[in-house]
């Protein structure tokens, strides 16, 4: 294993620049995806809007009935009948609706007439609809029993109506799973990482194979009898060792910031796609490793791979934005497969088949991208081996 | 037979590198491959290393032929390139480990080896440093170290002492010559004949791809006309007839420069007694006298009629 051996003292040697990038890397990693914030959840919390109950027609049972029930619903503020005060109370928002009963409201209701409650609100505020809707609900019930059972006694009117609206239908949300608070940070995180992962690993597997392919020694290694399989199997390996030492690091991140989801089913395939989009990566920067011929094209082809993928894979800006042509041509880099997949892991509540193919799907074209584009480095690797 | 090419013929689009290119080497000699830069050396070399693809040909080391794949066969051989081929990333120590390695795999064997080629090349003082803070004549050294650590039977040194100071020079030459008492077989292409002349058993020159003398030291000399050049400086040189001195036998030419006469002569007896005795007749006093004998350049001359260094 002397060549694995080499290779690694290589790195060492190296490793004061590649430190600073996988620090720098890192900090940003952490930077961009703790400032991440994911829209809020959307729980229901009833909502009382503030009303005033202005009642022209006199006490009755059937007033009161719509008092109290306007009021389990709404807050009923006080304010005097007057136009100027009931203005003001509109204008500064004490209010937002003021509701008039009628003289004769109650005698017309109970003959079944049509009748009409007044209300001034505030122009396009949505708590008119509300309203509109408690009002009309307990309108059209008590026109339901007057038309149905004429006679009724405003005593019994009123219990049934307090009965029949004091109904509510319960709503129970049903899930297969809990969605965590960490599971789109975290998606953030590892849509992220692959920009690190391929900006180092570019950097470190070039810095590596530009030593290694140095004309002068590439020559003189294959004067000795060690076979090329072997050398490759030895350098793929010493590379697969670095990748593997580097993935690590950076998924320490996610367990320190994301602590135990990293172990539940979203954080472990996290885990796995970005170990799987690690393997692609390595792949493609062995053969850029093995193409590039300075320091200076190593750079710059790092910046134009990790950089250029991750913009049309959707690491920086969400795939649902970029255009249908932007992501065709993403299609071809096992980054956007990496990012569709790391996406559906994080939205996803509940795990089951149909979502499962879809993420393993991303996964094996991912791992697909690695074999192809390794197999086509190790031909390469075999033409060159014997100058022409 | 160590290394036998035949008929081996190399291009590069229409440029011939090796043309019908010939070589035997035998059991423990030490071949010199000498001629000017661009005239196959290398590309000679690499093609028998297998590190370059031939037109034609057939070449075979230690009777068995030579490919990339033949790795019996480069577990024997030792290869010092022209260029320096080590890690920078790597120690003096780890280099010369390195590439032990990969001939060697037994650790032990290996650490004994490798002590063995530092004290080889005297490099003991520095087996902690990294190559970019040794001298030129140093990193040679260290080239050849990596090179001959395993032991080989054959050993391949390209241009070794390229840009390497004298001192330097005469430890790498010595370490060839004793490398060679040690039984290995050796193969050393250089354009420097000085060299060769001192540590080759045999010598091939080469020119324009092809081998167009090869013998001993003498052998050489002795295929041309050319004898010794004699240097006599001249008292009174006002009162020599040049035109005399050029019509003795066995004259090749005679030049005069200021006191100094240089007379070439072809190869033959008492030459020199021959022009003292005409010089002495015309009554020419003589401070000083030195004979050389011809040079491979000399041989390189005649058989191409240009100079070894054009």
């Amino acid at each position: 294993m002397q060549v694995y051996k080499a290779l690694f003292k290589v790195i060492q040697k190296n490793r004061t620049l590649l430190m600073i990038y996988l620090v720098v890397f890192m900090v940003l990693a952490l930077l961009l995806s703790g400032s991440y914030n994911p829209p809020q959840d959307t729980d229901f919390t009833k909502v009382k809007v503030n009303i005033a109950f202005i009642n022209d027609d006199g006490d009755s049972q059937l007033v009161a009935g719509l008092k109290t029930y306007l009021a389990e619903n709404a807050n009923l503020v006080d304010i005097p009948d007057e136009t100027q005060k009931l203005q003001d109370a509109l204008f500064f928002r004490q209010v937002e609706y003021i509701v008039r009963v009628p003289d004769g409201f109650t005698q017309a209701m109970l003959n079944g007439e049509a009748v009409q409650l007044e209300k001034t609100t505030v122009p396009d505020s949505t708590s008119n609809i509300y309203m509109d809707l408690l009002i009309n609900k307990y309108l059209n019930t008590v026109n339901a029993y007057t038309t149905n059972m004429p006679g009724l006694s405003q005593d019994d009117l009123t219990k049934y109506l307090a009965k029949d609206l004091a109904q509510q239908t319960e709503v129970t949300m049903i899930s297969n799973g809990t969605h965590s608070v960490y599971a789109e940070k975290s998606g953030y995180y590892f849509n992220y990482l692959s920009y690190s992962l391929f900006a180092i690993l570019i950097l470190g597997v070039c810095s590596v194979m530009l030593v290694f392919n140095d004309t002068d020694l590439k020559r003189r290694n294959l004067c000795a009898p060690i076979r090329s399989a072997n050398m490759n199997f030895q350098m793929i390996l010493g590379n697969l060792s670095f990748a593997i030492l580097t993935w690590l690091v950076l998924i320490s991140a996610s367990f320190i910031m994301y602590g135990s989801f990293m172990f539940t089913t979203t954080g472990l395939l996290l885990l796995l796609n970005s170990f799987v989009f690690t393997l692609a990566a390595l792949s493609i920067s062995y053969l850029i490793g093995n193409l590039v011929k300075s320091r200076g094209a190593m750079s710059a082809v790092a910046n134009v791979f990790a950089l250029g993928s991750s913009f049309i894979g959707g690491v920086f800006v969400p795939q649902a934005l970029l255009g249908d042509n932007v992501l065709t041509i993403a299609s071809f880099t096992p980054t956007y497969w990496y990012v569709k997949a790391n996406n559906e892991i994080a939205a996803a509540t509940s795990f089951n088949a149909t979502n499962l193919q879809s993420i393993f799907t991303s996964m094996v074209l991912v791992l697909a991208f690695g074999v192809a584009v390794l197999g086509v480095t190790l031909v390469l690797i075999k033409q060159r081996r014997v100058e022409a | 037979m160590v290394i036998n090419v035949k008929n081996l013929v190399k291009r590069y689009g229409d440029l011939i590198a090796l043309d019908h290119f010939n070589l035997a080497v035998q059991e423990g000699e030490i071949l010199g491959l000498l001629g000017p830069n661009g005239s196959g050396k290398t590309t000679a070399i690499n093609c028998i290393l297998s590190l370059l693809k031939y037109d034609k040909g057939t070449i075979e080391i230690y009777d068995q032929p030579m490919s990339p794949e033949a790795y019996d066969i480069k577990r024997q051989i030792g290869v010092v390139m022209q260029n320096v081929a080590v890690f920078n990333e790597l120690t003096v120590y780890e280099n010369i480990d390195y590439f032990c390695g990969l001939y060697v795999s037994d650790k032990q064997t290996r650490k004994k080896l490798v002590a063995e080629a530092i004290d080889f090349v005297g490099l003991n003082d520095f087996t902690k440093f990294y190559p970019k803070k040794l001298s030129g004549g140093l990193l040679r050294r260290l080239n050849i170290a990596c090179g001959i650590a395993h032991k080989p039977r054959l050993i391949i040194l390209d241009e070794p002492t390229v840009a390497v100071d004298p001192q330097s020079r005469n430890n790498i030459l010595e370490g060839i010559l004793k490398l060679n008492r040690q039984g290995a077989t050796i193969i050393y292409t250089s354009h420097y004949m000085e060299e060769v002349e001192q540590i080759c058993s045999r010598i091939a020159i080469m020119d324009k791809g092809k081998i167009i003398a090869m013998g001993t030291n003498e052998d050489l000399k002795k295929m041309i006309k050319s004898g010794e050049h004699i240097n006599l400086e001249l008292l009174n040189p006002e009162h020599l007839d040049l035109s005399a001195i050029k019509a003795l036998p066995h004259i090749i030419s005679a030049e005069l420069t200021d006191h100094q006469l240089v007379v070439k002569s072809s190869r033959g007896k008492n030459n020199l007694i021959m022009i003292l005795d005409h010089l002495k007749d015309q009554n020419i006093g003589i401070g000083k006298i030195y004979s050389e004998p011809p040079t491979l350049n000399d041989v390189f001359l005649e058989i191409t009629g240009k100079e070894l260094r054009d």
